[in-house]
């Protein structure tokens, strides 16, 4: 078996080793951008795709939306809470809104919006479907004809519907916490519409509203393609599992992290 | 060729093209609907005016931060930006219908708390002035309370100072406090006010015995002056005496004062006789000189005149 990690390898195979790290990148960002380009072009969208997209969505988002919404309302709800009691005894509840839309809206709703739809739709890629489009994508990258029906067929409404997830999970429940937010700070009244809505807009500067959809989007696409590619890179190599693992794992939580850093890093730094 | 896939539901749903569908227009919806909102909370629909403040310092100040008037937020911090003098300008904008609080007369001022961010207040006193026009740039009036924080370290260091010097146990007010307690301590004592003042209870009894004395004195001088054939009876009686005397001299001096007089008279006759000799002087130095003269002529024309002639050697 050959080894995957710098640590396992002989110095020998260090440069064969990063090669095949590199390739392997190459291999999603280039997966990951013929399924942008094909779910941006109106020819995939035929009537079988359109029903393939659907039921992706329906599986993905409708089906899980309820109680991802729930769930996250709930934590929301604590987490809202524990914020502006402890402002409170502070004697700073004028920052209690501000940081709890900062902190959940902007950060931790579309993350774990993300980190759901991987674990519930992204990572449940089943690798006998995967065997039928590592043909497809083995002679990349100019892709043949057949090759990219197979394509738009199977993996891009996947994608599609991930991304949508994410979009829709993350959109819903950063609404819902902004309502909790508003009813915490100042309960069942009108009178604090006009202070909370000069406090959202003090937060979602322009830069900062770029940067959530960017990132949402982001997020939606990492759980869409990479574990996708990771199953359908390893079927095109013909290589076993290492583990019991899901593929594209450990790569797409890596990923997840380095996009929220990045935007983290972006607005703050 | 495909198998069914695991996550799709083995059976047919009913209508999931039409469940897609609403769900897609649904969040579509809420994402406009979203994005509508946060540009309403950014004040992109409202018409506003600007007004430029410049301050020396814009450190806190951000875009998008408030402007406050009466702890109402009536402006948005739009753009800060370095004017050519140095100076930073903060671009506001008011919305119109917040800028009739605005007036020619407001003072804007910037505080910086310890904690919290910069606040941007405006202060209208008289409201009846007229509006701030669009575009006025107005100076603002800054108040750091860090700034002020090292001044007040050094103030109260140099007063924990003095304090310590104060309440040292060989300080100048301790020494007081104790001669304080001292004094005090005599105040309460068996003279009172008199021992704290003299110092001691035995020099406040010398002084009572000096003073019952003095006392005593007076009561036997009292008696001398005052008393039956006392030194005072004796004074009167002399100064019905000396009254007589000075009649008796004022007689005198009257008599005094006629023979001046009768000397001044003979004075004048003297001065008139005295005239008179000097006119009889001048006489006699007149038939002197004709005397000496005529000896002389005599002389000369006499043959036994004399050689008067000096002759050297």
């Amino acid at each position: 078996m050959r080894p995957t990690c710098l640590l396992y390898a002989k110095p020998s195979e260090w440069g064969a080793v990063v090669v095949r790290a590199l390739a392997s990148w190459w291999y999603m960002l280039h997966l990951g951008a013929v399924a942008l380009v094909m779910a941006f072009s109106p020819s995939t969208y035929n009537r079988a795709n359109r029903v393939a997209a659907s039921r992706h969505i329906y599986t993905s988002t409708w089906r899980v939306l309820p109680w991802f919404t729930l769930l996250s309302a709930l934590v929301s709800q604590v987490l809202i809470r524990i914020v502006v009691v402890t402002s409170l005894s502070y004697g700073l509840s004028n920052y209690a809104l501000e940081m709890v839309v900062r902190v959940l809206v902007l950060e931790l709703i579309p993350l774990s919006a993300a980190l759901f739809v991987a674990l519930r739709a992204g990572l449940a890629f089943n690798a006998g479907d995967a065997l039928a489009l590592a043909g497809a994508t083995a002679d990349s990258p100019a892709l043949s004809m057949q090759a990219q029906n197979r394509l738009r067929a199977e993996l891009v409404p996947e994608v599609i519907a991930n991304a949508f997830a994410v979009l829709s999970l993350a959109m819903v429940n950063s609404v819902i916490v902004l309502v909790f937010a508003y009813l915490n700070v100042y309960g069942v009244s009108p009178w604090g519409v006009y202070d909370y809505t000069r406090t959202v807009g003090r937060v979602f500067e322009p830069v900062v509203t770029m940067g959530f959809a960017l990132k949402t989007m982001l997020f939606g696409l990492a759980v869409a393609v990479i574990p996708t590619a990771a199953i359908l890179e390893m079927q095109r190599l013909g290589r076993r599992p290492l583990s019991t693992m899901q593929p594209g794992a450990v790569r797409l939580l890596f990923v997840l992290l380095l996009i929220e850093a990045a935007s983290l890093a972006m607005k703050y730094i | 060729m495909q198998e069914p896939k695991a996550e799709l539901p083995a059976e047919p749903v009913a209508h999931v093209e039409a469940k897609a569908v609403v769900l897609l227009v649904l969040i579509g919806a809420l994402i406009c609907a979203f994005l509508l909102y946060v540009m309403y909370a950014r004040g992109v629909f409202e018409k506003t005016q600007r007004l430029v403040l410049i301050s020396d310092d814009s450190e806190g100040v951000i875009p998008g931060m408030d402007m406050t008037f009466s702890g109402f937020p009536i402006g948005r911090v739009q753009r800060v930006e370095l004017a050519s003098d140095g100076k930073a300008r903060i671009l506001i904008d008011v919305p119109r219908k917040d800028a009739a609080w605005l007036r020619t007369s407001s003072v804007f001022t910037m505080e910086r708390s310890m904690v919290g961010e910069t606040r941007i207040r405006a202060f209208s006193g008289i409201l009846t002035d007229p509006l701030l026009p669009d575009g006025s740039t107005r100076t603002v009036l800054r108040g750091d309370t860090t700034a002020e924080i090292p001044r007040l370290v050094a103030s109260a260091r140099a007063l924990l100072e003095n304090l310590d010097t104060m309440t040292r146990t060989d300080s100048t007010i301790n020494a007081t406090l104790t001669n304080l307690q001292s004094a005090t301590g005599r105040l309460s004592g068996r003279y009172g006010l008199l021992g704290g003042a003299l110092g001691s209870d035995e020099e406040a009894r010398k002084l009572l015995v000096t003073l019952e004395r003095i006392d005593r004195l007076l009561l036997k001088t009292d008696q001398r002056v005052f008393g039956k054939h006392g030194v005072m009876d004796d004074t009167q009686a002399a100064v019905l005496q000396l009254n007589v005397v000075l009649k008796d001299a004022s007689a005198s001096l009257k008599k005094v004062d006629a023979v001046l007089a009768e000397a001044q008279a003979i004075g004048a006759n003297a001065r008139v006789a005295t005239e008179d000799l000097g006119a009889l002087r001048a006489e006699v130095d007149a038939s002197l000189r004709k005397v000496t003269r005529l000896v002389d002529e005599i002389n000369r024309k006499w043959p036994f005149a004399r050689d008067t002639e000096l002759k050297l050697p």
